[in-house]
């Protein structure tokens, strides 16, 4: 009896665990990968994964957070390549590339911002009005450009280095990003009246509004930090490449909502996990460079994502009835 | 009815709210025409009406949820027209809404202190201080009755309709609100719960409280109440002390087949 009770309490604990659902897929999915390539769990294929899933997972830490505040962002796929673009052309034209870094940001920012003035002043849903910005962005970066990429013409990149070159046992300065970001909104998140503030909004915005919480600037600022993150997490590519492609980040909107979501982020707002859209991201890495290495043709890709996000929102559907109802 | 300037100071000062010629439009809706309302220190209110009489609206108007265009609000002396619930709360009304009073997905914890959260440290590290959220939140509900305690971080979604209720009254009690507005909180208990409630409600008085306590049910708000508003298509309709009336006769008035 008593021995029974302590395994439903552990069990509970267990479930309890926000990340619980994309944790144990990861496993799943990395142990069957091994199996099927010897290649796949050595160091530099890791490292290879953690780099792409940086750069998805940056932007994913901020479409968590916004979601969980109850709000949608579509546009982050052409932040993404806006802020590093504009960066390129003002560093190209004479200014130091760390200033050109934080003009490149505070325009992503601004990004943000208009998203959620669109949202909240229209009151029109943000899947909509951040459509209407992806598409706008995108359009002006291929205006601008030409269509074609810019290169960083600079003769320092330390800068650039900084922001994605490689540092050490061919580890990025994106990975160091990507962690910090988990790490940094984590404790935001869960431990600031600001978080608290976030899930209440999400979890129900009237609510929110009833106990003096004010809304509006409580979904502003998600608005801005999951632009700012698209923008550094673009950087982040740039430092790797030296180069900007306006076509950059196409479809990684849908990528890091599938990340936050597999993380255990709910569509709806009001509840998630920065460390699970971590997860998210590193899973939908996993599986890319696993497939491959599995000798899959590569268009299976995005066939196995979508039936893996479907299945881990099944699995985080229901152990989130039994904790939280 | 007409008062003069002094007989109204007078009514400011003997009342805890004081409200006068209330009117709230929603676009072309009139939702309140002009009502007037009072509740004394430590007097239990019971507000009554048919659906869609105005009485949530009224409480609305009254803790800043929604913004009057006309009227005048003084809560305990001063005048008062919050701008937002948050400044109705420092100013000691709790409320638990009708329709908004948890959010359902967080906890219980995180819901008691939902605004006005507990932290520790200094300067830009200031962080909740999650252990002493869930001690203060356990020993208030237990306090109020909260049976069958579950741990602070099970979330809202598993409490029964007099468990939430409980919440917003430990927090009154917790807070130390001077008024406490419940919005129909019996309306879907069992008769246990119900009476759980409404005890509450009993010792919420007798700790010094004042009470808004809204229904649709004379029979079941009339014990513990000390007087009546009845409203009526956004006006009052019947304002009646408890020794001069009684649920049959209120029931009438509520339907509008009787006035008084
Ligand atoms: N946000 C709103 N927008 C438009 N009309 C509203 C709004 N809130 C209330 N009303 C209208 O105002 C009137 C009064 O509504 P209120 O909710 O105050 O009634 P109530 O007495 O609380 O009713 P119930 O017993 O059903 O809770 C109704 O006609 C209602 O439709
Ligand atoms: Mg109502």
């Amino acid at each position: 009896m008593e021995n029974k009770r302590k395994l439903q309490t552990f069990f509970d604990r267990i479930l309890r665990i926000k990340e619980i659902g994309s944790l144990s897929g990861l496993i799943v999915v990395m142990i069957i990968f091994t199996l099927l390539s010897d290649k796949f769990m050595t160091w530099d294929n890791f490292i290879g994964i953690f780099t792409t899933t940086s750069e998805l997972g940056i932007i994913a830490v901020g479409v968590a957070m916004l979601m969980i505040a109850g709000e949608f962002d579509l546009s982050v796929g052409s932040v993404f390549a806006v802020a590093p673009m504009l960066g390129a052309l003002l560093s190209n034209s004479g200014v130091p590339i760390f200033i050109a870094f934080l003009i490149g940001l505070v325009f992503a920012g601004s990004i943000g911002f208009l998203n959620g003035i669109i949202v909240m002043k229209a009151k029109i849903t943000s899947f909509i009005a951040t459509l209407g910005t992806m598409m706008l962005f995108r359009g002006l970066l291929l205006a601008v450009s030409g269509g074609f990429p810019i290169d960083f013409l600079g003769a320092n990149t330390d800068f650039l280095n900084a922001l994605g070159g490689k540092l050490f046992l061919g580890i990025r300065a994106s990975g160091i990003w990507f962690i910090a970001a988990t790490i940094l909104f984590s404790v935001i998140l869960n431990n600031t009246k600001f978080g608290n503030h976030a899930f209440a909004v999400g979890g129900n915005a009237g609510t929110a509004k009833a106990v003096g919480v004010n809304v509006f600037k409580v979904k502003m600022i998600n608005f801005v930090i999951c632009s700012v993150m698209a923008g550094l997490a673009g950087f982040t590519m740039f430092g790797r490449f030296h180069s900007i492609d306006p076509t950059a980040g196409m479809q990684l909107e849908l990528e890091a909502i599938a990340a936050a979501v597999i993380g255990g982020t709910l569509l709806t707002g009001g509840y998630g996990s920065i460390v699970g859209a971590f997860m998210g991201a590193f899973l939908i890495g996993v599986l890319r460079s696993g497939l491959i290495l599995a000798g899959a043709p590569s268009y299976w890709y995005q066939g196995f994502i979508g039936v893996f996000l479907v299945l881990s929102v099944i699995l985080n559907t229901k152990i989130r009835k039994v904790v939280a109802g | 009815m007409i008062i003069t300037d002094e007989q109204k100071t007078k009514l400011i000062k003997n009342n805890l709210v004081y409200m006068e010629n209330i009117r709230v439009k929603f676009g072309r809706v009139v939702a309140l025409d002009g009502v007037d309302f009072t509740v004394g220190y430590n007097e239990v209110v019971g507000l009554l009406g048919d659906n869609g009489a105005g009485k949530t609206t009224l409480i609305k108007a009254l803790n800043g949820y929604n913004q009057i265009s006309s009227g005048n609000i003084y809560f305990d002396g001063r005048h008062a027209d919050f701008s937002s619930p948050k400044d109705a709360r420092s100013a000691g009304i709790e409320t638990a809404y009708q329709d908004l009073a948890l959010v359902n997905i967080m906890s219980i914890a995180r819901n008691f202190f939902m605004g006005r959260e507990l932290r520790k440290g200094f300067a830009f590290f200031k962080f909740l201080d999650k252990r002493q959220m869930n001690k203060i939140a356990s020993r208030s509900l237990k306090e109020v009755g909260l049976k069958n305690i579950r741990a602070m971080h099970e979330t809202v979604n598993f409490l029964s309709g007099g468990e939430r209720q409980a919440i917003a009254i430990g927090r009154a009690n917790y807070f130390g609100a001077k008024l406490l507005i419940l919005d129909e909180p019996t309306a879907a208990l069992s008769v246990t719960e119900t009476e759980w409630v409404l005890q509450l409600v009993k010792e919420a008085k007798e700790g010094g409280l004042s009470v808004i306590l809204i229904s649709h049910n004379a029979y079941e708000v009339y014990d513990v109440s000390d007087r009546f508003v009845v409203l009526q298509h956004g006006k009052t309709y019947a304002n009646i002390k408890k020794e001069d009336t009684n649920p049959e006769e209120l029931i009438e008035v509520i339907a509008g087949r009787l006035e008084k």
